[in-house]
């Protein structure tokens, strides 16, 4: 079989039961008992006897030169077992990889830092208690260096470099043109072009990060439990930076408190990797406080700076776009944050049929915190940009905005679809998206609505925005910054035991979408028992099948690959059994409804469980050539994926799932306080495998985007002092602020990818904060100003009335 | 307020309490959290800890039948008093019917919050049995939950109520 599976059911038809049950209904979850019960082994909760607490030395100051360290009264302390610096990280480790290269450190600061919260020094000691008194005995000198705050001032010759050997601060440059933009824009009726500021802000899982390190100091290995989001990707990366043989390295994945990109980690597992080692042995626990996830994990991410610019016709017809981008990731590269400004290729031009556009790409550093992934890895601030001028035209040529969006949208018939960036979209049917919105949300009694609260002097605006989730990413889509590599595999390993139960061994573990519910779904329905028949178990990384876990709306489709691939291989050895005791051709035996059956006399039949258990336990009634085990892996990756052209094109996201959302918010004019007053969701991601959990992981979107429009912002003053440093200052939506939304879905199924399902995970994180900020600017329009830095925050939009009441008087 | 402040935070101090009905005690330094002192010494390691500013509500236990938090605790301040975690609420296997509802309804992602969710619904609905949605929004505002976007958490409420008033 390929990579791809050509064998892989396409669609539910093509599944071996003459009745789906269970794929496509809303199941209730396999993981949520052990949740409710609170005995779920989150990494805090695990202990190994003789473990040691870690707790780490961060730097104050955002840019400094460290002229001493003083490490003597912190070991003298009773119950401490090691201190590391910056030496041992020097002599033990390698710099840690970045993308781009050339832009990292080691896992403690050496000569100089460049972030508040870079890590600094670590102490090992009976308890978390004791680790960080020891911290206060810590004695380092700094000698502070000037502090470089703005990208757009990083980029001048003149400023203080971050990396001085490198001899500028720019990570990455570059001009992407595709088609003939100048022409463009110089026949262009109309050229609309503005500017746009995205705060930055991050994923905040609930856990923050943890680890438990093992250093054998015998053999040479290292056994780590902990939160990793990738596992074998994490372990192969600790393996490299820690220089020990790959296969020495165990990591042993947790079930883990939600990610969203945030869970880091490299720094800490390195750090008490390092502990074990100076302690002899003993296991290291680092549990990341929030403080610390706050100041210095792996959170932040998409600091933007925005020019954009629409080529448009006086009948509406967008014929180019410019985006300008300069993007600062912070203090170094080593946390994958300039994925986030390659993957707008992806979806570069949204849902409409725009021939040309060009990319203006700076990354940037700074002395903030290294930027790193955050759901949507990017887009979302793109496609506020995108939905932004869409608005604008649709306002400059007083058209409807949904109208002016239709009369752009790439026509149904016209997928698959390249965009000038290159990606393919794989399916969609924008318009009757949009149909079903308008009609659910009652678009035209929403604007008679708002029609009549503008009389009152109401500010109230609607926003009816449609953009693309690019689904299942391919390393090939990060090609341009220098990720390497075509195709990510995914796999599973499906056994079926003596009783016919059926085992399925994974790579990642639990973080909450419900991907061990879903394989129980498929192979409940694909060998006719029930999903309590299927155990999910995820072995550590040396023993699990190749696998990346979640990440890049792709976990879904790829498991779901990988878990037929493997079913399917399972069938032909269980077809080979039967053929051969029911004395018949192996293409005279079929799968269906968990019997393995004579195609012309289907009452001849074995059932799984029978053919599983000869397997087993008859060798003697095997053919020779078959050996005693129903079971097999398989490994899935997307089908024709390359690395990037010399354009910088690259087809890197197999599946475009849609979104349409229609918002409609009240601005307070006293107080520059958003209200959401309504809120309506169309999505389609194709087949849909678990609605509830779907639609949960599309309401958790929601509520992400919420706080990326109104909320969320780490804030740095002009010396990048982080100002948010408790959860009391970086402001997580709540219940209060979570509009409680009306959801419809249009099913396009993928016409590439098993079952015909696409990528859902990022969900309305790409699309809701264009929502918002285009319902606030709607809300806004009749004074004349428009919000175009995010979040929207009271004061920002309060700042912006009082302006327009200015400028009246 | 002045006798407080002379605890010396490092020395050893004995502390009883009731959890979940079982008696546990144990010597412990005068600075030790409460949450501490359930998951270290008690080891019951279904409250977690969120942010440990008393925001996300994520460590909430009830301490006689109050929803507190007890990442901004300290154990002494518990001292005789009786507390529920959420490993009080399942009976022989048999989930609670707030913990069934959240099941039904999908009420849960990752589940880290959610112990701090089922703690804080049980203090409502133990003097609300029939709560307005408002009346819900009020008593889960001090729980933050970065997964569902809460919409089958209030589901979930809903269920479990009209379930325990039948």
């Amino acid at each position: 079989m390929s990579a791809f599976g050509d064998d892989i059911p396409r669609s539910l038809a093509e599944m071996p039961t003459s009745e789906i049950k269970y794929i496509g209904q809303p199941l209730q979850r396999s993981e949520d008992r052990m949740l409710l019960t609170g005995r779920t082994e989150f990494i805090d909760n695990a202990t190994l006897p003789g473990m040691l607490h870690c707790a780490i030395l961060r730097s104050p100051y955002a840019h400094a030169r460290i002229t001493r360290v003083d490490t003597s009264a912190a070991e003298a302390l009773p119950g401490v077992a090691a201190v590391l610096t910056g030496e041992d990280a020097q002599r033990w480790t390698r710099v840690l990889p970045t993308t781009p290269e050339g832009w990292g450190g080691y896992c403690l600061a050496t000569d100089k830092v460049r972030f508040v919260g870079e890590p600094v020094a670590a102490v090992a000691a009976a308890s978390r208690y004791v680790a960080e008194d020891a911290l206060e005995l810590i004695e380092i000198d700094y000698e502070p260096l000037p502090v470089v705050s703005d990208p757009r001032k990083a980029i001048e010759p003149d400023s203080p470099l971050i990396f001085e050997e490198n001899g500028h601060n720019i990570m990455y440059e570059r001009l992407f043109t595709w088609g003939d933009v100048d022409g463009a824009f110089a026949a262009a009726d109309i050229v609309l072009s503005e500017s746009f500021r995205w705060h930055r802000l991050g994923a905040n899982p609930l856990e923050t990060f943890g680890v438990i390190s093992q250093w054998d100091a015998v053999d040479n290995t290292l056994t780590c439990h902990g939160a990793f989001q990738a596992p074998s990707y994490m372990a192969r990366g600790r393996a490299a930076a820690l220089d020990i043989p790959s296969n020495k390295v165990r990591f042993i994945a947790h079930p883990h408190g939600g990610s969203f990109g945030g869970k880091g980690g490299g720094r800490g597992t390195d750090i008490t990797a390092l502990l074990s080692r100076k302690t002899g042995g003993r296991p290291v626990k680092w549990i990341e406080d929030r403080i610390e996830l706050l100041i210095g994990g792996g959170s932040q991410a998409w600091d933007r700076w925005y020019d954009a610019s629409l080529a448009l016709k006086n009948d509406g017809t967008v014929t180019g776009l410019r985006v300008k981008l300069i993007d600062d990731l912070g203090a170094n590269a080593e946390g994958f944050g300039a994925s986030g400004a390659a993957k707008p290729l992806a979806c570069f031009t949204g849902c409409y049929a725009i021939p040309v556009a060009e990319y203006d790409l700076k990354i940037v550093a700074t002395n903030k915190l290294p930027a790193g992934p955050y759901r949507g890895m990017g887009p979302p601030p793109h496609n506020f940009v995108v939905e932004h001028m869409m608005d604008m035209a649709a306002r400059r040529l007083d058209i409807d905005p949904a109208e002016l969006r239709r009369k752009n949208y790439i026509p149904a018939d016209k997928f698959p679809y390249t965009i000038p960036s290159g990606n393919e979209y794989d399916s969609g049917n924008y318009e009757a998206a949009l149909d079903k919105l308008l009609e659910m949300g009652g678009y035209k009694g929403m604007r008679a609505e708002q029609e009549a609260a503008r009389a009152e002097g109401r500010l109230v605006g609607i926003g009816v925005v449609s953009t693309i989730e690019p689904g299942v990413f391919d390393w090939g889509a990060y090609s341009i910054i220098g990720a390497r590599g075509t195709g990510v595999p995914e796999g599973a390993t499906v056994s079926i035991d003596v009783w016919g139960k059926i085992i399925c061994r994974v790579g990642f573990a639990m973080e909450g979408q419900g991907q061990y519910t879903l394989i129980t779904q498929l192979l409940a329905d694909y060998f006719g028992v029930t999903p309590t028949d299927v155990e999910v178990i995820q072995p550590d990384t040396l023993s699990a099948p190749p696998h990346f876990g979640p990440g890049g709306s792709r976990l879904g489709v790829a498991i779901t690959g990988a878990v037929l691939g493997a079913a399917g291989l399972v069938r032909d050895k269980l077809i080979r059994v039967a053929a051969h005791l029911l004395q018949q051709d192996v293409s005279n035996i079929e799968l269906m409804d968990g019997r393995l059956r004579v195609k012309e006399e289907p009452e001849k039949a074995l059932t799984v469980r029978q053919a599983a258990a000869t397997m087993m336990s008859r060798a003697d009634l095997l053919p020779k050539d078959l050996d005693m085990s129903p079971e097999a892996t398989f490994v899935w990756s997307a089908p024709d994926r390359k690395q990037a052209d010399e354009q910088g094109r690259v087809k890197g996201y197999l599946t475009a799932t849609n979104a349409a959302h229609l918002a409609m918010v009240e601005v307070d004019r006293e107080t520059g306080a958003v209200s959401i007053l309504r809120y309506f969701i169309v999505d389609d991601c194709g087949t849909r495998m678990n609605p509830a959990t779907l639609e949960g992981m599309i309401q958790g979107a929601v509520a992400q985007g919420v706080g990326a429009a109104l909320l969320e912002e780490y804030v740095y003053d002009e010396d990048c002092q982080p100002h948010t440093t408790t959860l009391m200052d970086y402001l997580l939506p709540t219940v209060h602020e979570v509009p409680m939304t009306e959801k419809a879905a249009l099913v396009t199924p993928s016409p590439f990818t098993p079952l015909g399902a696409k990528g859902a995970g990022e969900g309305a994180i790409n699309t809701t904060p264009a929502a918002i900020m285009c319902a606030i600017n709607d809300a806004l329009a009749p004074l004349g100003v428009s919000a175009r830095e995010v979040p929207a925050t009271p004061n920002r939009l309060w700042t912006l009335i009082q302006e327009a009441k200015a400028g009246k008087s | 307020m002045i006798e407080q402040a002379r605890v010396d935070p490092y020395a050893k101090r004995r502390v009883s309490m009731l959890v979940n009905g079982q008696p546990y005690e144990g010597e412990i330094e005068a600075r030790t959290t409460l949450v501490d002192f359930l998951r270290i010494d008690c080891g019951l390691t279904g409250t977690h800890v969120g942010c440990e500013h008393g925001v996300c509500g994520a460590c909430t236990v009830l301490m006689d039948g109050q929803a507190v938090r007890s990442c901004i605790m300290l154990a002494l301040q518990a001292e005789g008093a009786s507390l529920t975690t959420v490993e009080g609420l399942a009976t022989e296997g048999e989930l609670h019917p707030i913990q069934q509802a959240f099941a039904d309804c999908h009420g849960l992602q990752c589940g880290f919050c959610t112990p701090g969710f089922l703690m804080s619904v049980s203090e409502l609905l133990s003097s609300h049995p029939d709560p307005s949605d408002d009346e819900i929004k009020d008593a889960l505002g001090g729980n933050v939950c970065r997964c569902t976007g809460y919409q089958q958490i209030m589901d979930a409420v809903r269920l479990a109520a009209e379930r325990m008033r039948t």
